[in-house]
């Protein structure tokens, strides 16, 4: 049976194209088109529910953008709303007597960020750096995701974690497994802050991906969370869904 | 709201580090414990009469599974010494009558907020879930629901949400058993994904409790333990609250 990393792998897989190749690099021209297609949307700009701190980070890394060196990835909603018939053939592919149970639950499906009003859970952004492997998630928790009082649950950090570490081994990756997750917490983070989460793969060892993550303050001063995690990689010959494509160069909406 | 963040950090960073510890915590005097019990923890945390909205209660959205294993332990709270936790919508309601040690206290009270694991208020669509504790063997028992807006791939839960269910129960029980209150790691290894609408139990133990921190592990499988979906283990430092 998958893990719970194919779980997140196949739900980035709802943007899969039929009949695009796949793309084997990218070239800086092409990260410049999908910047710019990016930018197109909607969602890709400032919300009204964001503070000060996640607008002059997203501006930050937006103006990193420009030089092709980063990208902002899109977000999990834009990929999951593309070509849902491509799929949910790919799906009844690994879970062939789930097709139905798939479908009906494609139709109520929210995603972890949709339970909540606007501002009041898990506002983020991320970008990619393809050249460091790294991914830097601008994080802005709202007073639904409360744990201790004043400071978010540690669940909802281990959540903001386990998306953005799991984003980096799709896009170095492909289809991936989550087998591990390690939290160290240092410090509580006060509700209601914006921080970035970090991350980085270490190394690729055979089907298996080490990534690393560090969540800090804005300013990189506070160290408020480390964490390590073990993603697998699922049949990485199998190269018919191009999963980091889908990801990287998603189609307009 | 970033100057109270910064406040609220920089007064942590005026406690003392524990030897080996990353973070700086308040180190327990023990000239000073409260004293409190666990009897008196659990008395104070289930009160018999209380305004506050208990949403460990069945509804519509429980699938059978939930129901039936609902009913098993009720009975066993009255033979076997079980106790059915209650869960409001915010860990100040548990923690009437106390307060945050000052060091913590810092940050503003938001009266927006609220637990992560009742923020999704329709039924059946978060987390669905009930916290049976057993004080004698120190152990707790979690039946968790996660509703379609814990989604992560289509028609499983995300794994962020199994891991804030587990962080949540190991929470409880470690606040319960020795005033365990900050989470200092955790670690989960998956097997399995929850499909979601059904039911995935938690079984959590108390493994030690040393130097001021508790060590517990947890069992997540379905009711029938045939399927492990995960086991992970959290350590959890001790503070002490202090009365307002």
């Amino acid at each position: 049976m998958l893990g719970r990393g194919a779980a997140r792998a196949l739900g980035a897989l709802r943007g899969l194209r039929g009949g695009a190749p796949p793309a084997r690099s990218l070239g800086l021209s092409r990260r410049l088109l999908s910047f710019k297609k990016v930018l197109d949307k909607d969602h890709f700009l400032p919300k009204p529910c964001w503070g000060k701190d996640m607008r002059r980070l997203f501006d930050q890394f937006t103006k990193k953008c420009e030089d092709g060196s980063w990208i902002q990835l899109p977000s999990y909603e834009h990929i999951s709303s593309q070509r849902s018939q491509d799929f949910s053939a790919f799906i009844h592919a690994y879970f062939p007597s789930a097709s139905e149970v798939i479908n009906e639950k494609l139709s109520q499906a929210q995603l972890f960020t949709r339970g909540f009003e606007d501002g009041m859970g898990f506002e983020y952004v991320m970008f990619y750096n393809e050249a460091e492997k790294r991914i830097v998630c601008v994080f802005q928790g709202g007073p639904h995701l409360q744990g201790m009082p004043g400071f978010f649950h540690g669940g909802a950090t281990a959540t903001i974690i386990d998306a953005t570490v799991g984003m980096n081994a799709i896009v170095s990756g492909g289809i991936v497994m989550t087998a591990n997750l390690n939290i160290n917490f240092k410090s509580p983070i006060p509700l209601c802050s914006t921080v970035l989460v970090n991350s980085q793969l270490d190394k690729i060892e055979g089907r298996k991906l080490f990534v690393s993550c560090k969540v800090q303050s804005i300013d990189e001063k506070i160290l408020y969370t480390e964490a390590t995690s073990l993603f697998i990689m699922l049949e990485p010959k199998k190269k018919k869904y191009d999963l980091k494509e889908a990801v990287l160069n998603p189609l307009p909406a | 709201m970033m100057r109270r963040g910064f406040r609220a950090a920089a007064t942590l960073g005026r406690l003392r580090a524990l030897p080996g510890a990353p973070c700086l915590l308040p180190i327990r005097n023990p000239a000073t414990a409260s004293g409190s019990s666990m009897a008196s923890r659990i008395s104070r945390f289930c009160p018999e009469k209380t305004d506050f909205k208990d949403f460990a209660l069945p509804n519509a959205s429980w699938c059978p599974d939930m129901l039936g294993l609902y009913q098993e332990f009720l009975e066993k709270t009255k033979t076997d010494g079980w106790i059915k936790l209650p869960s409001f919508k915010s860990n100040r309601e548990h923690i009437h009558g106390l307060k945050l040690p000052t060091e913590l206290a810092d940050t503003p009270e938001k009266s927006d907020s609220r637990i992560i694991t009742r923020s999704i208020q329709v039924e059946g669509q978060g987390y669905e879930h009930v916290i049976f504790f057993n004080p004698s063997e120190k152990k707790s028992v979690c039946l968790f629901q996660p509703g379609p807006y814990l989604e992560g791939p289509p028609g499983f839960a995300h794994g962020g949400s199994l891991a804030t269910m587990m962080d949540e129960t190991f929470s409880k029980t470690a606040y319960l058993v020795g005033e365990g209150l900050l989470t200092l790691s955790i670690s989960i290894r998956f097997k399995n994904m929850i499909p979601v609408g059904s039911l995935a139990v938690l079984n959590v133990s108390v493994d030690k409790i040393e130097d001021q921190k508790l060590y517990l592990s947890c069992i997540t499988q379905t009711r029938d333990q045939k399927t492990v979906y995960a086991k992970s283990s959290g350590v959890f430092f001790q503070l002490q609250l202090e009365q307002e």
